[in-house]
């Protein structure tokens, strides 16, 4: 008998999106999808609005990653408007940057993927998540929760508003750090790079050993990965230049100007998320399993694949040590674990050096702006992938059209392959227990979408 | 005219309620879709009340003083004037037609002259209305391809 | 035994979610408080009870319910009514629950340009737009335009100590007390009374001296720069300055207006006219709604009634 299961909704995940399995006669799977199920239509509402507006309105496409969002607004519309702020005023929003950064790797690896591996993915729902972890790892759960707090209370510090920042703005960032503010910074970043480095040999030791063949195995497939690197090629979150790496390991580097040259987006009836795909390979964009065109990754794994090295001490070492297990490109799905726990330690290396920068309190933070007509691209290394934001104004400094890439969506057309790679391997003939479903749910969750 | 919106006057209690009283003493005739709210002064009447009136289905809000340099308490009137813009301006931006808002002075010994602005209002508003409503209130959660 | 607790999101950005996360102890004194039935993001439970089967939708019964984000999709308005069915308690957290929040900006627009616009940007592949997932409905709705709400809890996102407070006032029976505060009331700013006449463009920074408290700085609305805090619902600093201003930034208006009924833009404009302000100064008015665009308040363009 034929037959469909639904996983709804995929849970510790942000935002919503379930997951459908088509069974045939035989039990076989014939079709599995993952349909992201909300639509908000950010590009239809920002239109007419005043530009500078936007890094204050677009920051509610996503709560976990709100200064992903504010960044690429604000350097777009610094584009619209012609500008390009001071030092200071650049440093401190990469700072705001990178502390973002850690507090998502934190709670997207200890809060929503850690319970698959600690409590193990048989475990029962009802454990199988923080609060199981609360119960059963009292200490290390009590030093997360105090971890992410830290790095939320550094960005208030110097940011005022974590969640839905406001501290970005046109032509630079809105207030000066002072001395003092940097020299208890530097403190508690230090703070943070001691817990990164422990999480990551905690993590190697308690978890990846036990789940290196999950890790090569569930949701494996081969495709081509999108990441920013500055001009030596190492690994970039806040700017710098595009790199699209082919399934063979092959590499282009553009600006990001020129993104809509290289990729493009599509669209299918049953998900409200576009699936980006790299129309530079002249492939078009398929679905199919067995042979995928177009498709190709962003994210941690991906920026991790395609940069050379990393211009941090310890982040790099890892790096190595990475590279010496997997290759490159490394192409297990949940091997984006082990890659954000590399980038972990380097946004907490990253902190440091930013901080250690004489000029970060300088008091010239921002320039004066003109609004006016233009248009202004803006980018970012967001935990789920690269950002774009591209606008352009009229005369009077007010959006005329909005386009938004968003991180998750380059991982939407791998996702399809992951969970139907994952279905086929572990649904053989119809019979799909809890464990099974949430097996295939962690393919999902690796993207942390 | 089988018209029966409701069309809410505020009157301040010193002229135009004065004037509406003495309209009924005069048995000056004027359409029950009237509804006369009496306040003290023009000047108290919030763009918020005005807004609420509407927002519960009223077809329109008129605002009624003394005339200018007549309030009696001296510049209500004239604070009346200024949200009276911002009432007229807002309601376009609320999706209202800003026809559907009046405001007029009236002495207390013009009842006539506040029976025409009665009459006046009804006939704005039920052109305005000739055309059935595009936007029903209270249809929150209606499915698009419901309609 | 533990009260149990439900707690969905539907059109929102899973800040307010995240905001409990971060908050630290106050997370572990949820935890130990209630015990949660249902919360995708951090728990397993699915909407349909036997694994992976079609089925209805079903919800576990629970004391309490939490749910943040308005209503923009058909499916949202199923979770939100097995909520209220399954929940004793329904409590909207944030401002996306409350008042519509940013995602209710797009009832200036009806649902059909949305689509179009949202599927036809630049990068985009000709393609007909989607139908086969739920439907949006023709505008973003407050939770309580759908159904029975017991506490409204503002905040885009709300402080999670509010949130606490709230459940234990609720186990403990207590009363309710949310502050009806605007922002200026809890804004330490220097206001002279005497202010500029026009407002400036958003671009334009605040006048401060770099190192001096807040205390020391001219009120923004003072300065020219529009700032939102006569007409929104104070709290957000808790106990301290509101958040925006310590970066020297002015309210937008996040935590909805200060009265549940509240129009934030007409009661801004009024603000500004009765201090003589040239309100017309403003570009692009319904941007005050942008919190505060549910209950009918931001309508199509050119749809007038
Ligand atoms: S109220 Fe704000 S933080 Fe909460 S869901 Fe809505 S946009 Fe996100
Ligand atoms: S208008 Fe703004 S700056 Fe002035 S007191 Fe109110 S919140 Fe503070
Ligand atoms: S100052 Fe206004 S916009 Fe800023 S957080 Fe507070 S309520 Fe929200
Ligand atoms: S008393 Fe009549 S307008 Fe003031």
């Amino acid at each position: 008998m034929k037959r469909a299961i639904t996983i709804e909704p995929i849970t510790r995940i942000e935002g919503h999106a379930r997951i459908r399995i088509d069974l045939d006669e035989s039990g076989r799977v014939s079709d599995a999808r993952v349909e992201i199920t909300a639509l908000r239509g950010f590009e239809q509402f920002v239109i007419g609005r005043p530009a500078e507006e936007i890094p204050r309105i677009v920051t509610r496409i996503c709560g976990i990653c709100p200064w992903m969002h504010h960044l690429a607004a604000v350097k777009a519309i610094d584009g619209c408007f012609g500008v390009s702020p001071p030092p200071a005023g650049n440093l401190l929003r990469e700072l705001a940057q990178v502390l973002a950064h850690i507090h998502d790797k934190i709670l997207h690896f200890f809060f929503l993927a850690a319970p698959d591996f600690v409590l193990g993915p048989e475990s029962d729902y009802s454990v199988r998540n923080v609060m199981g972890l609360v119960r059963s790892e009292p200490e290390l759960a009590a030093r997360v929760v105090r971890m992410r707090q830290l790095a939320l209370a550094m960005l208030e510090r110097f940011a005022g508003k974590a969640i839905h920042p406001v501290a970005g703005v046109v032509g630079g960032f809105a207030r000066p750090m002072d001395a003092g503010e940097q020299r208890d910074l530097l403190a508690d970043g230090q703070v943070l790079l001691d817990f990164a480095c422990q999480s990551l040999a905690f993590a190697k030791e308690r978890i990846f050993s036990r789940f290196v063949e999950e890790m090569l195995s569930l949701g494996s497939v081969t495709t081509g990965f999108l990441g920013t690197v500055d001009a030596q090629g190492s690994l970039r979150l806040y700017d710098g230049l595009l790199r699209l790496m082919d399934p063979g390991g092959g590499l282009v580097e553009f600006p990001v100007e020129e993104y809509d040259q290289f990729l493009a987006e599509h669209v299918e009836p049953w998900s409200y998320a576009k699936m980006v795909y790299a129309r530079s390979w002249g492939e078009g964009i398929s679905l199919d399993s067995s042979q995928p065109r177009g498709i190709y990754r962003a994210n941690t794994l991906a920026r991790i694949n395609v940069c050379d090295h990393i211009a941090t001490p310890r982040a790099q070492e890892e790096l190595e040590a990475f590279r010496e297990l997997f290759g490159r490109p490394a192409q297990g799905t949940l091997l984006y674990h082990w890659a954000r726990l590399i980038e972990l330690v380097y946004a907490c290396e990253r902190t440091l050096e930013l901080l250690a920068d004489e000029r970060i309190v300088e008091p010239l933070v921002h320039h004066v702006v003109e609004p006016g007509a233009g248009r202004g691209i803006g980018h970012v290394e967001a935990p789920r992938g690269t950002l774009l934001h591209e606008y352009a104004t009229d005369g009077n400094g007010c959006i005329t059209r909005a386009n938004l890439i968003v991180g998750t969506t380059h991982n939407v057309a791998p996702m399809q392959l992951c969970v139907r790679q994952a279905a086929d391997r572990l649904i053989g003939n119809g019979a799909a227990d809890e464990e099974i479903l949430n097996r295939i749910e962690m393919a999902v969750r690796a993207y942390d979408p | 005219m089988n018209w029966d919106a409701k069309i809410i006057a505020f009157c301040c209690n010193w002229c135009s309620y004065a004037a509406a009283d003495l309209a009924g003493i005069s048995r000056l005739q004027y359409s029950g879709s009237i509804r006369i709210i009496r306040v003290l002064c023009s000047g108290m009447v919030h763009p918020q009340q005005v807004l609420h009136a509407l927002d519960k289905g009223a077809a329109g809000v008129m605002l009624i003083g003394c005339h200018l340099g007549e309030c009696h308490y001296l510049k209500g009137n004239e604070v009346a004037l200024a949200r009276a813009e911002v009432i007229v301006d807002t309601l376009e931006d609320l999706g209202y037609a800003s026809e559907r808002f009046e405001l007029t002075w009236v002495s207390s010994a013009e009842p006539e002259r506040l029976v025409k602005a009665f009459h006046h209002m009804i006939a704005r508003l039920a052109d305005l209305d000739r055309g059935s409503p595009v936007f029903t209130a209270g249809g929150a959660g209606r499915l698009i391809n419901e309609t | 035994m533990k009260p149990r607790l439900n707690f969905e999101w539907l059109h929102g950005c899973s800040g307010c979610e995240i905001a409990l996360l971060n908050s630290g102890e106050l997370l572990f004194s949820l935890f130990q408080l209630v015990d949660i039935v249902h919360f995708p993001l951090l728990m397993d439970h699915k909407y349909i009870a036997d694994p992976g089967e079609e089925g209805d939708l079903s919800l576990p019964e629970a004391d309490i319910g939490l749910v943040t984000g308005g209503v923009g999709l058909a499916s949202h308005l199923k979770i939100l009514t097995a909520m209220r069915r399954q929940c004793r308690v329904l409590i909207a957290v944030g401002t996306c629950a409350g008042h519509g929040g940013i995602p209710a900006m797009r009832n200036q627009w009806t649902a059909g340009q949305t689509m179009e616009t949202v599927f036809s940007t630049a990068t985009t592949d000709t393609a007909p737009v989607p139908d086969g997932v739920p439907a949006l409905l023709d505008r973003v709705s407050s939770i309580d335009e759908q159904v029975r709400v017991d506490v409204c809890l503002p905040g885009c996102p709300p402080r999670p100590e509010m949130i606490i407070a709230v459940l234990e006032a609720l186990i403990q029976r207590e009363e309710q007390r949310l502050p009806h505060k605007s922002v200026c009331e809890t804004c330490p700013t220097v206001r002279t009374g005497k202010g500029q006449a026009t407002i400036h463009r958003g671009t334009v920074r605040a006048a401060y001296t770099p190192g001096e408290p807040l205390d020391r700085m001219r009120c923004l609305l003072e300065q020219g720069l529009l700032c939102m805090g006569p007409v929104t619902a104070g709290g957000c600093g808790g106990r301290d300055v509101p958040l925006c201003l310590r970066s020297r930034v002015s309210c937008r208006g996040c935590y909805g207006p200060v009265r549940k009924y509240g129009n934030q833009l007409l009661d801004m404009m009024n603000a500004l006219a009765s201090n003589g302000i040239d309100y017309r100064t403003i570009i692009d008015r319904t941007s005050l709604l942008r919190f505060s665009g549910a209950h009918g308040r931001l309508r199509p363009k050119g749809e007038r009634k």
